[in-house]
C-alpha cells in the first residue's frame, strides 16, 4: 500500500498529459491544483510512514526511494507547488500560453520529485537533465521578450554544462565503485570511510559532484544565470529561488557519504561557499535593480548552504534550503501586493512594528544605537557559547559551530530589519528586538538543526563533521566569524543607520574602486564582452 | 577497414561535401532525403558487417562533424539543418557502430519531424527558412510544440530517445581520449545547434505582416505519428538503460 507513494513523480506528468486535452481555460488550474493536492497528501502520508516505521519505502527495483530526505523535501516541494499553482491561477490568466505554463510547471515539478526520490544515479541523471530543459522553457516563457530569451539561453548553457559534469561524475562513480544504486554505494562509502582514502579518482568524483551542484545552485562563478532571470513570470521566479536552486544542496546530501572520503572537496566547498556568501551579499546591497538584488540574495544564501555542506553540516543545509525557500518564495509572491499597496498609498503601509517601536521616537542617534546593538548582540553569543561549553563541549571540535553562530547573528539581524522599520529609531525596544530575533534564530537553528540531523543521519553526522573539520585552530575559525560579522555589520550599518553626507567630497580611491567592483558585479560582463570582441 | 570507409561515405557527409554541395542540380530538400537514406542504409549495414572501428576514420568523421557544426550554425534553412545534423553525428555512429544504430535511428525519426516541419514552412510560407517566420509559439502553438520536441530530442534531453541511447552507449563503453573528444563535441554540438534554432524559430514576437497558418489534419496526423515513434523509441531506450542498470 505504501508503495503508492513512489508514484509521486509520475503524477505531475499525468497532470500535464491531461492538461493537453483540456479545452476550458478555467479547468486548467483547477485540475492542476486538485491533482497536486494529492501529491501533497501522499507526501505527508509518506513522511508519516517513514517517521513512524523508521524505514524507507523502496520500489521500482530499487530505482526510487522515499527515505528520510524525501520525507522532508517532498511535502515541502508539494506544498510549495500548490502555493505557486494557486498564485499562478490569477497571475498568469491574461498571459498568452496559460495552459503551456501549467504543463511546463508540472514537468519541472515531476523532475524535482524524481530527483529527490531517486535511488539510482541513472534516474538522478535523467531527472537532473529533465529539470534543465523544463527550467529553460519556463524562464523563456515570455517568448516575445528578447532579454528573457537571451537570459534563458545563459541559464541553459550553465545548466547543460552542469548536466555534462554530472554525467561525467556518474560514469566515473560507476567505474570506481561498480554500482549505480545509492543505497549500495552508501554502504560502500561508509565502510571505506573507516580508513583514510587517498585515491585521486575518488577526489575527482567528489569534485565533479560539487561542481555540478555549484552550477545548478548558482554559486560564484556560475551564478550569473540566477540574478538575470527575473524577467520570467513571478511564479517561475518563486519556483526558481525556492526550489530549483536547491537541487545542488539535495545532490550533495545524497552524496554525503562519498564526501566523507574527500575532505579536500568539503574544504573547497567551504571556501567557495564562504566567498559566494560574502561576495553575493555585498553585490545584493549594491546593485540598483531590486530583482537582481533578490537574485544575488539567493546566490548568497546558496553560498551559505554550500558552506554548511563544506563544514559537514549536511542536515543544516537541508534546513537552510527549506527555510530560505519559504522566505524567498513569499518575497516573490508577495511582491505584486506590495506594488499594489504602494500605488494606492505611497508610504506603503504602516506596519504594526512601526507603530510600536518608532512612531513617537524619531531622534537620530545612529552611532550610539549601533554600538549598543553590537554590545547587546555579543552578550547572547557569549551566553550561548558558555552554555554549549558546559553542556556539549564537542560542539567546538567542529568548524560548523562557528557557522551556526555567524548565521544566527546575520539572520537574526536580517529578520529584525525585514520586519521592523529602524532607519530613524533609537529605542531600547529595537535593541531588544534585535536580540530577540538573534536568540530566536540561534535556538531554532540549534534545536531544529539537531533534530533534523538526528533524523537524517543519526550517529553518522559526526563522521561528516570530522571529515570536514579544517586543520586550523578555533582562533582562525573565529577570525572568519569576525570577518563575516564585521562585513555584514558594516553593510547593515551603512544601509540602515547612516545618511551619506552630500558635501561634494570625493570618496577614498580604494573604497571607490571597491564600490565600482561591486556595482559592476565583479566586471563579469565586461570580461565576457571583451573576450567576445576579441580584446582578450 | 572497408566497412569504415563505407560507413564514412554513407554517414559522414562525404558525398555531400565532395559532390552535392558543388552541384546546382540538387535542392537542399533532395540532399536531405538522400542523406537520410544513406544514413538508413548505413544503419542497416552495421548489422551485417564487421563491428570494429579504426581510429583514423573516426578522426576524419570527427573533423567533418566539426565542419558540419559550423555549417549548421550558418544556415537558417530547416532542410540544410537536417542533413548537417546527420553529418554532425557521424563520428558517434562510426565510433559505436552497431551500438550506435539505435541512436542513429532515433536521430532519423527526429529528423523526419524536422523534414515535416520544413515541408510545412515551404508549403505555407514559401521556403523552409525559419528566421523570417518568428513568433510561431504565440501564433500557432501546436507547430511550436512540435519544433520544440524535435529539437530538444536532437539536443539530447531525456526522456527523449536520442538522449537515452546516447547515455546507454556512453555508460556502456570504455572511455579513452578519442571517446572523450567525440562525446563532448557531440553532446555540446547537438545542444548548441538545436538551441540556436529553437531560439530563432519558435521564440520572438508575432509578425503582423505574416498570415500564420496552423497544421491541417493530415499534417497533424503526420506529426502525431512521428511523436508516437519517438515515444516508442523512448520506451525502448528506457528499457535498455534500465535493463543494463538493474
Amino acid at each position: 500500500m505504501e508503495k503508492i507513494i513512489l508514484l509521486i513523480p509520475g503524477i505531475p506528468i499525468f497532470i500535464a498529459f491531461i492538461l493537453f486535452f483540456v479545452r476550458k481555460k478555467e479547468l486548467v488550474p483547477k485540475i492542476s491544483i486538485m491533482l497536486s493536492s494529492m501529491i501533497a497528501l501522499l507526501g505527508l502520508y509518506g513522511s508519516y510512514y517513514v517517521i513512524s516505521n523508521d524505514r524507507p519505502i523502496v520500489g521500482f527495483d530499487g530505482l526510487l526511494i522515499y527515505n528520510q530526505l524525501s520525507a522532508i523535501l517532498v511535502p515541502y516541494v508539494a506544498i510549495l507547488g500548490l502555493v505557486i499553482r494557486k498564485y499562478a491561477t490569477r497571475y498568469m490568466w491574461d498571459e498568452p500560453g496559460y495552459k503551456r505554463f501549467f504543463v511546463l510547471l508540472n514537468f519541472i515539478f515531476a523532475s524535482i520529485y524524481l530527483l529527490v526520490m531517486s535511488n539510482n544515479l541513472i534516474v538522478l541523471a535523467l531527472a537532473w537533465q529533465l529539470m534543465s530543459v523544463g527550467l529553460y522553457l519556463l524562464v523563456s516563457f515570455n517568448v516575445g521578450s528578447k532579454t528573457a530569451v537571451k537570459n534563458a539561453r545563459w541559464t541553459m548553457y550553465i545548466h547543460k554544462s552542469a548536466d555534462f559534469v554530472f554525467l561525467l561524475a556518474v560514469i566515473l562513480t560507476y567505474q570506481t565503485f561498480g554500482s549505480f544504486d545509492l543505497v549500495v554505494l552508501k554502504e560502500k562509502w561508509l565502510i571505506m570511510s573507516a580508513n583514510p582514502v587517498n585515491d585521486p579518482m575518488i577526489f575527482a568524483v567528489g569534485l565533479l559532484y560539487l561542481l555540478a551542484a555549484m552550477m545548478k545552485s548558482a554559486i560564484v562563478p556560475f551564478h550569473i544565470w540566477l540574478p538575470y532571470t527575473s524577467e520570467a513570470p513571478t511564479p517561475v521566479s518563486g519556483l526558481m529561488h525556492a526550489g530549483v536552486v536547491n537541487v545542488g544542496g539535495i545532490l550533495l546530501n545524497k552524496m554525503a557519504y562519498l564526501l566523507i572520503l574527500t575532505p579536500a572537496v568539503l574544504n573547497i566547498a567551504f571556501g567557495i561557499g564562504l566567498f559566494t556568501a560574502i561576495f553575493a551579499s555585498m553585490l545584493m546591497l549594491v546593485v540598483p535593480d531590486i530583482k537582481r538584488s533578490l537574485g544575488y540574495s539567493t546566490v548568497g544564501q546558496m553560498g551559505y548552504m554550500i558552506m554548511e555542506v563544506g563544514l559537514g553540516a549536511f542536515s543544516l543545509a537541508v534546513y537552510h534550503l527549506i527555510v530560505h525557500g519559504i522566505f524567498k518564495a513569499s518575497l516573490f509572491l508577495e511582491s505584486g501586493s506590495i506594488i499594489k499597496y504602494a500605488r494606492k498609498d505611497p508610504p506603503i503601509t504602516e506596519r504594526l512594528s512601526y507603530n510600536t517601536f518608532s512612531k513617537e521616537n524619531i531622534k537620530y542617534k545612529s552611532s550610539k544605537t549601533f554600538k549598543l546593538i553590537a554590545l547587546f548582540t555579543i552578550v547572547p553569543v557569549l551566553a550561548f557559547i558558555g552554555a554549549k561549553a558546559v553542556l556539549a563541549p564537542e560542539f567546538f571540535e567542529f568548524n560548523a559551530a562557528i557557522v551556526i553562530l555567524a548565521f544566527a547573528w546575520l539572520t537574526g539581524t536580517q529578520l529584525f530589519l525585514s520586519f521592523f522599520k529602524v532607519s530613524k529609531l533609537d529605542s531600547i525596544k529595537a535593541i531588544f528586538g534585535i536580540i530577540g530575533s538573534f536568540v530566536l534564530v540561534l535556538f531554532s537553528y540549534e534545536f531544529i538543526g539537531l533534530s533534523l540531523e538526528h533524523f537524517l543521519y543519526g550517529k553518522d553526522a559526526l563522521l561528516f563533521y570530522e571529515a570536514a573539520t579544517l586543520n586550523v585552530t578555533l582562533v582562525s575559525a573565529l577570525l572568519v566569524l569576525s570577518l563575516i560579522m564585521i562585513t555584514g555589520g558594516l553593510f547593515i550599518y551603512k544601509r540602515h543607520f547612516v545618511d551619506f553626507p552630500d558635501n561634494g567630497d570625493k570618496p577614498n580611491k580604494s573604497k571607490w574602486s571597491f564600490y565600482k567592483l561591486l556595482v559592476k558585479e565583479g566586471y563579469y560582463f565586461e570580461i565576457f564582452n571583451s573576450s567576445k570582441k576579441g580584446k582578450l | 577497414m572497408i566497412s569504415n570507409i563505407i560507413l564514412l561515405f554513407l554517414a559522414g557527409g562525404v558525398p555531400y561535401y565532395f559532390f552535392l554541395e558543388k552541384s546546382d542540380k540538387f535542392s537542399s530538400k533532395s540532399i536531405f532525403l538522400v542523406s537520410g537514406f544513406l544514413l538508413l542504409s548505413a544503419v542497416v549495414l552495421t548489422f551485417f558487417i564487421d563491428k570494429e572501428h579504426t581510429t583514423p576514420y573516426v578522426v576524419i568523421s570527427f573533423l567533418s562533424a566539426l565542419y558540419s557544426i559550423y555549417k549548421a550554425t550558418q544556415t537558417t534553412n530547416f532542410y540544410k539543418l537536417g542533413y548537417y545534423f546527420i553529418f554532425m553525428n557521424a563520428p558517434f555512429f562510426i565510433l559505436f557502430e552497431g551500438q550506435g544504430a539505435f541512436y542513429s535511428l532515433s536521430l532519423l525519426v527526429s529528423l523526419l519531424g524536422i523534414y515535416a516541419i520544413a515541408s510545412f514552412y515551404e508549403k505555407h510560407y514559401g521556403s523552409a527558412n525559419y528566421l523570417y517566420v518568428r513568433g510561431i509559439t504565440l501564433a500557432t502553438p501546436l507547430v511550436g510544440i512540435h519544433i520544440t520536441v524535435y529539437l530538444i530530442t536532437i539536443g539530447l534531453y531525456p526522456p527523449l530517445p536520442n538522449s537515452l541511447f546516447f547515455l546507454t552507449y556512453i555508460f556502456n563503453s570504455q572511455a579513452d581520449l578519442l571517446w572523450f573528444i567525440v562525446v563532448i563535441t557531440l553532446y555540446f554540438g547537438n545542444f548548441l545547434v538545436s538551441m540556436r534554432v529553437l531560439e530563432k524559430s519558435i521564440f520572438g514576437k508575432t509578425n503582423p505582416n505574416i498570415h500564420y497558418i496552423d497544421l491541417n489534419f493530415k499534417e497533424k496526423v503526420t506529426h502525431f505519428t512521428i511523436i508516437m515513434l519517438l515515444a516508442l523509441l523512448s520506451i525502448y531506450g528506457m528499457r535498455e538503460i534500465l535493463l543494463w542498470v538493474l
